[in-house]
């Protein structure tokens, strides 16, 4: 189960003088620190910049330019800001908040263990894998319901029922569409659900079969649905319930919070990646090269790149949508998922199994 | 059991929520309180409050001497101040039985459809965001700072002109003012096409907009609305056709109605298209002015502190970018006015809340008011 800790990790940690008597649950621990740090926490310092940046370019504004050159230290000065305003503890009558927010958190980042990076930083690698990433979108979902009843206003109560309702209703077409994946790839570990997949984006399982394109497309949109992203926002729409769920969060709560929903929408990137776009796989004959030369270092860091890169690509393309779009109410977003994505997602699932039980591929038929 | 008798309309009803909202949110168009009872998401019923933007505006516009009423004019309807200023003067001017020269007469209303291309960008800015389209209020917005780049052009303020006089304007139209209007009307019919392609028939756009709280002609004649409201609801009252002033009888437009495309008569989208329409109308009344500007004085006579008014009273009402916007003024032949009132078309539309937001969902307010174009300052004044 802990594939990682006797391949790559193993080799970090002895650069950095640990030995490798150390129990294995030190290194996992390590890991998730690791990836923690030095990949969740970057990422979403890069992603609040280019965001800000590019919806700027987008909507003719400038965007952030004051804070270091072109703008580019924002997400820190916005981190020092989000910190020195207010404290957790300061408000006594509220330490059931507190409880909420560490209960959340640590809910939340605990399915950083199966965040696929790479071939080999694969913490948990089962046949559970693919699905354990539901578990943080769900539970974001119901910590921000919770956050949202546990208000004792009527935004509050909106906006919680409406992340309910909404992430309810999307999370039924995307196990389907994840289940069409996994059909595909014959296996729902994150190895083989890469492994099945190369570095052409031909052989990626958004176009191996039109199927799958469905999934693909359900996927991404019930993902959306699911997080409660724009512009399936009604939940913590800024018009009508003035930011619903988090219209009493300020100062590190907020930051907190944020923080929390923009793991999420990472985490849902990286495995649309991994699922369907191909990804972390490199030219095959790249990898074979590192591998003879043993550098699994390098192609570690090289897949964590290329894998990073389409996701971030495909961040963009969401905010993009995003940008563009008018919000979507929250009836029409449910409509939306049970009448259009679920049906759809079916018709993908029993058009995949057809396809892979007969055996087609592309070259096949004919 | 479910069966015996119970249909799911009485098995899962609620209680009804009290919810007010207000004076200041995000969802409102201004100072204004909503207190609604709600069944669920659902506006069962809506009461509407004003009065908290309640400036004594008609009070201390009898404080001051003559002059200073354009100045108070301005803030009848800080958006679009032209409207204000113009029924002003020209009620004053019925008063004293004066006109404004023809150049004055052009150059004012060339600042009224400019002020109603900007109020009605506003709107759509306003539109813009109540739906949740960032990108496109801001889209909007830059197009519509080139409107009040002419303002500042033609009276050195882009806001509060204080720039119509008694008989008059206060100076004459710089060079290049003409050039500049065209450029800027070719800029919004170019950039027209955009906000169509991005917003006005974006799909999740029409499924906001349409069909939600129409407003019916029964309801139009009822709360006494008029303007794009009245129009998109199919009552066909426009006073610069009806009743026309400033030479609009001799210019070639239509007062657009609407047409029902969002399924239902007077709703949201109609309300929006409405004014997308006017815009285009608004460029081609700015198209056919800027060609004929006469020659000549641009004020009747100076108005100096001591301008006095004879005694005698007056009712004119203009089309502004809102409705039907009346101004009364009463005068003593003293220094000062006796009584000024102005008949405003928001508080009509405001009027419509309450009959046509039962229904509509929680998130559709913002859109519904938004769509409404409500001035709460000029409502409260």
């Amino acid at each position: 189960m802990m594939t990682a800790s006797n391949s790559w990790m193993v080799s970090w940690w002895e650069g950095f003088g640990l030995s490798s008597d150390v129990p294995q649950w030190v290194f996992a621990l390590l890991a998730l620190l690791f990836t923690y740090c030095f990949v969740v926490v970057p990422a979403g310092a890069a992603l609040s910049f280019l965001d800000r940046k590019f919806s700027a370019d987008l909507q003719a504004r400038v965007g952030p330019n004051q804070a270091g050159p072109a703008g580019l230290f924002q997400p820190i000065a916005d981190l020092l800001k989000l910190l020195q305003k207010g404290s957790l503890t300061k408000r006594p009558q509220k330490a059931s908040e507190n409880i909420w927010l560490s209960v959340h958190s640590m809910a939340l980042y605990s399915t950083l263990a199966v965040m696929p990076l790479g071939s080999a930083a694969l913490l948990v690698d089962t046949e559970m894998s693919a699905f354990l990433p539901f578990w943080s979108a769900l539970v974001l979902a119901l910590g921000t319901m919770l956050l949202g009843l546990g208000q004792n206003s009527v935004p509050g109560w909106f906006g919680g029922i409406r992340i309910a309702a909404q992430t309810l209703a999307g999370s039924f077409p995307a196990l389907i569409a994840l289940i069409c994946v996994g059909v595909h790839a014959g296996s729902f570990r994150w190895s083989a659900l890469a492994g099945a997949q190369g570095f052409s984006p031909w052989s990626w399982a958004l176009f191996s079969n039109p199927f799958l394109t469905i999934a693909f497309l359900v996927f991404i949109m019930s993902g959306m649905i699911v997080m409660a992203s724009a512009p399936f926002d009604g939940g913590l729409a800024l018009t009508d319930i003035h930011g619903g769920v988090a219209s009493h969060l300020y100062g590190r709560r907020l930051g907190y919070y944020r923080f929390g929903r923009f793991y999420v929408f990472f985490l849902w990137s990286v495995i649309t990646v991994v699922l369907f776009l191909g990804g972390w796989a490199l030219p095959g004959r790249l990898v074979s090269l590192l591998r003879e030369g043993e550098a699994v270092r390098v192609l570690s860091f090289l897949e964590l790149s290329w894998l990073m890169a389409k996701t971030f690509l495909l961040m963009l393309f969401m905010i993009w949508v995003a940008r563009v779009n008018p919000r979507s109410r929250v009836d029409q977003i449910t409509d939306f998922a049970w009448k259009v994505l679920s049906p759809f997602s079916l018709f993908a699932l029993v058009g995949t199994s057809l396809w892979v039980g007969w055996g087609i591929g592309w070259g096949a038929p004919w | 059991m479910i069966g015996s008798g119970l249909n799911s309309q009485t098995f899962f009803k609620t209680d009804l929520t009290t919810w007010e909202i207000g004076p200041y949110h995000s969802s409102l168009p201004g100072p204004m309180r909503l207190k609604l009872k709600l069944d669920g998401e659902i506006v069962v019923k809506c009461e509407v409050e004003t009065g908290f933007l309640h400036r004594g505006l008609e009070k201390a516009s009898e404080l001051h001497g003559w002059p200073s009423l354009v100045v108070y004019a301005d803030h009848l309807d800080p958006e679009v101040a032209v409207f204000g200023e113009l029924v002003t003067c020209l009620a004053v001017e019925e008063i004293s039985g004066i006109t404004a020269p023809p150049r004055a007469q052009v150059i004012r209303l060339l600042l009224a459809e400019l002020a109603r291309i900007s109020g009605h960008l506003a709107f759509m800015v306003r539109m813009a965001k109540a739906v949740g389209s960032e990108t496109v209020t801001h889209y909007v917005l830059r197009d519509r700072e080139k409107i009040l780049d002419l303002f500042e052009l033609v009276t050195g303020a882009r806001f509060s002109l204080n720039f119509l006089r008694f008989g008059g304007v206060r100076s004459d139209v710089t060079d290049g003012f003409i050039e500049r209007v065209l450029e800027v009307c070719e800029l919004i019919r170019v950039r027209m096409k955009e906000y169509n392609d991005i917003f006005t028939f974006n799909y999740s756009f029409l499924q906001r907009s349409s069909g939600v709280a129409p407003i019916s002609k029964d309801c139009v004649r009822f709360c006494g609305m008029s303007g794009p409201n009245a129009r998109a609801a199919g009552v066909a009252f426009d006073v610069r056709k009806d009743a026309p002033y400033l030479g609009y009888s001799n210019l070639d437009f239509i007062a657009p109605l609407g047409r029902g495309e969002g399924g239902v008569l007077g709703d949201v989208h109609d309300r929006f298209l409405i004014r997308l329409r006017e815009i285009n109308e608004s460029m081609e009344i700015l198209k056919q002015v800027v060609e004929r500007i006469p020659d000549g004085p641009f004020l009747h006579a100076p108005v100096g502190n001591d301008y006095k008014v004879p005694a005698g009273e007056a009712y004119v009402r203009i089309e502004s970018s809102r409705g039907l916007l009346g101004c009364h003024v009463v005068s003593d032949g003293k220094l000062k006015p006796g009584r000024v009132q102005y008949r405003v078309p928001s508080l009509a539309n405001l009027m419509a809340v309450p009959l046509i937001t039962p229904g509509v969902r929680v998130e559709d307010l913002p859109v519904v008011l938004a769509s409404l174009d409500l001035g709460i300052a000029e409502a409260d004044r």
